[in-house]
């Protein structure tokens, strides 16, 4: 139970300090940013309570907030998503998984945790542009914008799973 | 009784899920760009400092860049002060010394002075954009103050807190500035469309201003945050308005907000005297 605080507060800080000092920099033909620090929410134990889960999103999204001037709507999309993390997981995977695995490749499988990661990320994205955007009208460039972003996403959180050392030692 | 108790415990995580909901969107909606929260902003200390952490590690990256700019606009200011020379000694050769004469009255100062800061917080990219600087209520900077880079207009200062303040740059939906096209004195607004940080449009200019492509537009002076003639860019396409009547002009940023390293923030000594006096007069309307 310690161990698994102890490594979620590195997740979190390393997390947040990679999103706001690099990512938040990137804009790829100005218009995809990668929203990497999604990978703590996606990567909490699988029997974390969904009221904690929420809260841990809704803390995760204000933090990012502070950093981009942004506040409430980081925290309003990651609280949105972090709803949907439960019944996701039971809806792709199913009810039989042991509650102190954090999802990963191994315990979802490749094309689970994929599909789990791709349409977490979908949810997460349509929130927060829809909300950004509530000021400027453009649908056909905020759907090129989320589509873009999406792909960016979670093409980065799956590479990053891949390298993922602790993953990979939890394996052995 | 019991059963709803047993409701609400089993189906907590709704609670709180439509709690947080609320509390984010009364966030993002109370949010007004005049009236920002400094707490949640990275004008705050902790954000305020690891953002100018990063800043300072990227400021290096650029040197080669600034002290190019710099070269060129030292140029250019001598350039010009020898020119004024000139024209100084040429007057002087024809004018008669008059004894009589004061020198002007020291109130007819020219109101502005600047107050120079770095950047530790950028962002080109959402639709409402923003930046932190390093300076703030303690050097001086108080909101609606006039922000300019060494090449033009950045954008107006929204939020202050002791030592950081936050801008909003001309690269958000949220400000308008009173702009013209150089030479000529008709007035229209620039406004960002959101999309491309290296254009900003010109709206409203009226049909028969006379202007060419690769003009400068610049700040008209007709708001007390800005002296007249800040360059803001270059005009690259127009097109008619909706109604025919105004031209909507596409103007390419002087400002490079991209690498944003260095500002200046001005300062108008008068600019409270002129917004009462404005506010004076709408009341008696």
């Amino acid at each position: 139970m310690i161990n698994h605080i102890i490594r979620n507060t590195i997740y979190f800080i390393v997390l947040v300090l990679i999103q706001v000092l690099v990512l938040n920099n990137i804009h790829f033909l100005r218009i995809a940013t990668p929203f990497l620090y999604l990978y703590f929410i996606l990567k909490l134990p699988i029997g974390t309570s969904k009221s904690m889960v929420i809260f841990l999103s809704f803390i995760m999204g204000l933090v990012i907030d502070t950093f981009t001037n942004t506040p409430g709507m980081h925290a309003a999309a990651c609280t949105f998503a972090g709803f949907f993390r439960q019944p996701l997981i039971n809806l792709l995977i199913g009810k039989e998984l042991p509650v102190d695995l954090s999802p990963s490749y191994r315990t979802f499988g490749v094309s689970g945790f994929f599909r789990y990661t791709l349409i977490f990320v979908l949810i997460h994205h349509l929130f927060l542009f829809l909300i950004e955007s509530f000021t400027l009208f453009d649908p056909l460039f905020l759907a090129l914008r989320i589509g873009a972003s999406v792909i960016t996403t979670t093409i980065l959180i799956c590479t990053v799973e891949a390298f993922n050392i602790e993953t990979q030692k939890s394996a052995e | 009784m019991r059963k709803l108790l047993d409701f609400i415990v089993r189906k907590r995580h709704w609670f709180l899920f439509l709690l947080l909901e609320i509390v984010s969107l009364a966030l993002v909606y109370r949010n007004h760009a005049y009236q920002r929260t400094i707490m949640l902003s990275s004008a705050n200390v902790i954000s305020g400092h690891v953002s100018s952490a990063s800043g300072y590690v990227n400021s290096y990256l650029n040197l080669r860049d600034i002290n190019r700019d710099l070269l060129e606009r030292n140029g250019h200011l001598e350039m010009e002060l020898l020119e004024l020379q000139d024209q100084l000694e040429m007057l002087q050769a024809d004018h008669l010394p008059f004894e009589g004469f004061t020198s002007p009255d020291s109130l007819a100062v020219f109101p502005y002075d600047f107050i120079s800061a770095g950047v530790v917080n950028n962002s080109v990219t959402h639709l409402s954009n923003y930046i932190t600087i390093n300076k703030g209520a303690n050097d001086g900077i108080a909101p609606d103050m006039g922000v300019v880079s060494e090449k033009g207009v950045v954008g107006i200062v929204s939020a202050v807190s002791d030592n950081f303040a936050v801008i909003i740059p001309l690269l958000n939906p949220k400000l308008k500035l009173s702009g013209k096209v150089s030479g000529s004195s008709y007035f229209g607004s620039v406004t960002w469309n959101g999309r491309n940080a290296r254009i900003v449009n010109l709206e409203e200019l009226p049909r028969h201003v006379e202007f060419d492509k690769g003009d400068m537009v610049v700040t008209s002076g007709y708001s007390a945050v800005f002296p007249a003639g800040i360059i803001v860019g270059k005009v690259v396409d127009y097109s008619k308005q909706h109604d025919d009547n105004f031209y909507s002009l596409e103007v390419e940023l002087a400002t490079d907000f991209q690498s944003l390293n260095n500002v200046r923030v001005i300062k108008n000594y008068h600019q409270q005297e002129q917004l009462n006096l404005e506010k004076e007069a709408k009341r008696n309307d």
